[in-house]
């Protein structure tokens, strides 16, 4: 890479400034072919004794050395530009190549297969800030932080080579690149930045090829990545809550859902149970309809058969059952002059057979007296259930 | 033989040292200017290899080349509402006329990027004063670059130098403007937040009340529904009684009436108060003699 990464600019005076390079180039090559010893000095030991041959021999050698220094290589990933007399004459495919020899002909080796990238707003990892290159304003006044790199690679090396004074390519590519980038970013509001970060890095990389077109610099852009993009430290808390506050939009209304989610089927299973006991209602009441007739009709079948014994007979148990559970008082009254006093609330006392056996309350240490209570109590529920129905 | 071998390597020698003196190649990134004793003899656009009279005559090489010229910091520039801004631009140029571009320059670079640099400002100040914060930033960014480029250009032709672009770099608030901006995002971001909450409850609000509608919509039809089935059932079940009882209906309002007393005493706390001369007691007293 040496070779092609001549740094005009800045020597400026001082005769054409790709002599001394090249006579560098020739002393290595020199070197090489010596096995690194010195490169001027001839090699042949009797150089020193005037040989019979020694001048000729000097002169074949000389000359050999000098066609030799036309030799170079060019790797896979290169190619080779050489010049004649400063003008170019040809583009050389990887390989072992030969030049025809300064000053004729001069070779200029360019890497065209290699990816380059630079960084802009960074350099190496994202902690390591640029703040200067990373900061910048959106199309809505906002400030943001874009870090991003641009990967490329030389197309066209007699563009890459002749068009413009490149130096650091890196550093080429990103300038032009922070430019594009800032005009892109100008554009667009804050929100799309942020989140559709990838838009914007394909508006640049469009932006940054045009402009690389435009100064011919034989130089494509392969793709652009940002690798952070974030609003400015003194706003993000604010960023933050705000995001956060799209997740609490989410949240609620999840809420809302699982919450219609839970009282709908519960309601469902409402509706159900309301519409599953009518039916059960229904079904039993028909069925106990079905039941209360089918006895009639059996019993008046009976009764038409034999309707005054029937009739005693049932009134009888009926009367039967009904005063064998129950406290009677038969009052015969005669003249109906005289006035009965019936002490009811008396009688009443005495039908509860508990409170009728029971003598003067007991002291509360027997343990019979709860029992009793107990018993007591049980009847009154007993009897409440027997009123309820 | 060999003082022939020896002359001819002595001759060489010779030949080398007049030509690398009066012989030049000029590269196809160059012009060369031939000066002799300060004055411009000739230009050679041309690249190739070109004779010179040695020693009164020297060469001067012009790169050619597209060069970049970076604005070493930002400048404050003032817009058309007196913002100011930082401000960083580069400038691509070329030498378009070596002559000119010598004799106007001295020939020294430095020179040349001095009178570039300030042309581009005093262009930005132009066009910044009579444009908005907006309009640079965004709108006018283009028309912005193209009018400083051709403007510069036309200033710089006088140096023999071709402006082929002046780009915008920074353009940015300054600290005392960044503060503002940074409050005033701070605000939007709050706005925006507090919106998306009242948003988020609003809609939980809605999608519950639709839930509770729902809810009572689907009970009360179920409960219209029920009550459909019941009173079918009652129906049902009456007409049923009705078929039935309608058989004999003095003798079911007799068997009913038992039903019903057997139900209403059943327990030790009802009291009857009978009279003895009741249809029950018919032999209760008269044993013997049925009926009264």
């Amino acid at each position: 890479m040496a070779w092609n990464d001549p740094d005009w600019g800045r020597k400026s005076s001082g005769g054409p400034p790709d002599l001394d390079e090249l006579w560098r180039n020739f002393n290595a090559k020199l070197n090489r072919m010596f096995g690194g010893k010195g490169g001027n000095r001839p090699p042949a030991g009797e150089a020193g004794q005037p040989g019979f041959r020694g001048a000729p021999l000097l002169i074949v050698l000389i000359l050999a050395i000098w066609l030799g220094s036309g030799f170079y290589i060019v790797n896979a990933r290169e190619r080779g530009v050489v010049l004649r007399f400063g003008k170019f004459v040809e583009l050389t495919m990887p390989g072992p190549r030969w030049h025809m020899p300064y000053p004729i002909e001069t070779v200029e080796i360019v890497d065209v297969e290699g990816n380059r990238v630079t960084e802009i707003g960074y350099r190496q990892s994202v902690q390591n800030r640029q703040p200067h290159e990373a900061t910048m304003l959106t199309g809505d006044k906002s400030i943001v932080n874009v870090l991003f790199a641009v990967q490329y690679r030389v197309t066209d090396p007699q563009q890459f080579l002749f068009n413009n004074q490149i130096g650091d390519d890196q550093a080429y590519v990103r300038q032009i690149a922070e430019s594009a980038m800032r005009e892109v970013v100008g554009r667009t509001k804050i929100d799309s930045v942020l989140y559709e970060s990838t838009q914007v890095a394909n508006k640049a990389g469009e932006l940054i090829q045009q402009m690389l077109e435009r100064y011919q610099s034989g130089i494509t852009v392969q793709n652009v990545t940002i690798s952070q993009v974030q609003p400015p430290e003194q706003v993000q808390a604010a960023f933050d809550d705000a995001n956060r506050a799209d997740q609490d939009r989410k949240r609620m209304r999840s809420e809302g859902e699982a919450y219609a989610n839970d009282v709908i089927p519960k309601a469902k299973g409402t509706a159900a149970r309301l519409l599953q006991e009518a039916e059960g209602y229904r079904q039993s009441v028909i069925a106990n309809a079905e039941g209360d007739a089918a006895r009639f009709r059996a019993l008046v079948a009976e009764y038409n058969k034999a309707p005054a014994v029937t009739r005693d007979r049932l009134y009888l148990e009926a009367m039967q059952q009904i005063l064998s559970n129950t406290t009677k008082i038969v009052v015969d009254q005669k003249s109906g002059t005289s006035l009965l006093y019936l002490p009811l609330d008396k009688l009443m006392q005495h039908t509860t057979p508990e409170a009728a056996s029971m003598p003067q309350p007991k002291p509360a240490a027997t343990p019979d007296a709860p029992r009793a209570g107990a018993d007591e109590a049980r009847m009154r529920d007993l009897l409440r259930n027997r009123e309820g129905r | 033989m060999k003082p022939k071998a020896a002359t001819v390597l002595v001759a060489a020698l010779i030949l080398l040292v007049i030509a690398s003196f009066s012989l030049f190649t000029v590269d196809q990134r160059q012009n060369a200017l031939v000066l002799q004793l300060g004055e411009i003899v000739s230009i050679k656009t041309q690249p190739g290899l070109y004779l010179k009279a040695p020693l009164v005559q020297n060469v001067i090489f012009v790169d050619r080349r597209v060069r970049t010229l970076d604005t070493p910091d930002s400048d404050l520039i003032i817009t058309a509402e007196k913002i100011n801004m930082l401000v960083d631009s580069f400038v691509k140029w070329r030498v378009a006329d070596a002559r000119q571009y010598y004799v106007s320059v001295r020939g020294d670079e430095k020179n040349a990027e001095a009178r570039l640099l300030q042309l581009v400002r005093d262009g930005l100040r132009a066009e910044f004063n009579k444009r908005t914060v907006d309009d640079v930033v965004s709108g006018q960014r283009e028309q912005v670059m193209e009018s400083l480029r051709a403007n510069v250009d036309r200033e710089a032709r006088a140096l023999g130098i071709q402006v082929v672009d002046v780009r915008l770099k920074r353009v940015d608030y300054s600290e005392k403007v960044a503060d503002s901006v940074y409050e005033q995002m701070r605000q939007e971001r709050v706005r925006v937040a507090n919106e998306r909450r009242s948003t988020g409850a609003a809609e939980r609000e809605k999608i519950q009340a639709d839930a509770d509608k729902q809810r009572q919509i689907i009970i009360s039809e179920a409960y219209r529904d029920a009550q459909r089935i019941k009173g079918e059932g009652d129906a049902k079940a009456a007409a049923i009684y009705a078929q039935a009882y309608s058989l004999n209906p003095e003798f079911y309002a007799f068997y009913r009436s038992l039903d019903a007393y057997k139900e209403s005493f059943k327990n030790r706390s009802d009291i009857l108060v009978l009279d003895p001369n009741s249809e029950f007691f018919k032999y209760f007293k008269n044993p013997g003699r049925g009926g009264k």
